[in-house]
């Protein structure tokens, strides 16, 4: 069956793009960058179209590239000195987030504070409803680590959701 | 590590419930497919121009060789020709050479036939 599919770029376009940009804007915390990424992604896939072989290996190579040009992203910037976390900080009030609820702000806000681990495999875990052996596969990191990073990263952002967002919240 | 992970979804609690629903998915801007559109016809049209380009360089490149191959071979024939046609000079200017001595010899002959006769 994966044999007879033929891959359509501007069908995975658009069903991917917006899986591709969440998780790069959430992963740099920059929208501008997030775009630049997610081009990236997509353009890095129409060069290994012929390598494509079902629609759940589009999805899941979309999802590994997009963290790791992600990652990439993020070093660049730290290389080129650029304090990410101020930027995290001051962009994370723009337009786009109008539909979103104070709460879904903050706490992405407070997401974008976790080391990049973390961030990582919490993004994945909530935000594509992934389990740790999914993430492990598409992170390329050991399952133990995968755990170790979504548990110290929940236990992290509890921390910091019980400091800033005590009124919202009611679970923590 | 000593811990449980939930796998499924319904055993978040109601922290990681509030976080999933904060975590959904953003649209793309609406910009983004074209502007990746634009960059993949733009880099297919880049990729095909580089390719004539070396297609071009390719055929320049025959041609030049060809031209050389050419002329050296154009040379080596008029060498050739030349050297046959010195040779031709040489076989006449023998043949002549071989003429003018075989008369001189005939009329060495026919001048010693009266003194023989005395």
């Amino acid at each position: 069956m994966a044999h007879n599919w033929q891959p359509d770029f501007e069908k995975l376009v658009d069903e991917h793009q917006s899986m591709v940009f969440s998780l790069a804007w959430r992963m740099t915390g920059d929208r501008g960058l997030a775009e630049e990424v997610a081009q990236d992604v997509f353009l890095e896939l129409d060069r290994h179209m012929t390598r494509i072989e079902s629609p759940e290996h589009a999805l899941n190579w979309l999802r590994r590239v997009a963290m790791s040009r992600s990652a990439d992203a993020l070093r660049r910037r730290r290389v080129r000195g650029v304090d990410l976390w101020v930027e995290i900080e001051e962009k994370h009030g723009s337009p786009a987030e109008e539909r979103q609820s104070p709460l879904e702000t903050r706490l992405e806000q407070l997401l974008s504070t976790l080391p990049e681990a973390q961030r990582a495999a919490l993004i994945l875990r909530y935000q594509e409803d992934m389990t740790p052996e999914e993430i492990a596969s598409a992170v390329e990191t050991p399952l133990a680590t995968v755990k170790s990073n979504l548990h110290r990263g929940l236990k992290l952002l509890r921390a910091k959701a019980t400091t800033n967002l005590k009124e919202y919240i009611r679970g923590l | 590590m000593d811990f449980e992970w939930p796998d499924q979804p319904e055993k978040f609690d109601e922290f990681e419930q509030e976080l999933k629903q904060a975590m959904e998915r953003r649209p793309a801007p609406p910009s983004l497919k074209r502007r990746i559109m634009q960059k993949r016809s733009a880099r297919r049209t880049e990729r095909h121009h580089t390719t004539m380009i070396w297609w071009q360089r390719l055929a320049a490149s025959l041609l030049i060789a060809g031209v050389i191959a050419g002329g050296f071979g154009y040379r080596q024939i008029e060498e050739r020709r030349k050297g046959e046609e010195a040779k031709q000079q040489v076989l006449t200017a023998l043949r002549i050479t071989n003429q003018v001595l075989n008369n001189m010899n005939r009329k060495l002959a026919e001048h010693d036939k009266p003194e023989n006769g005395k």
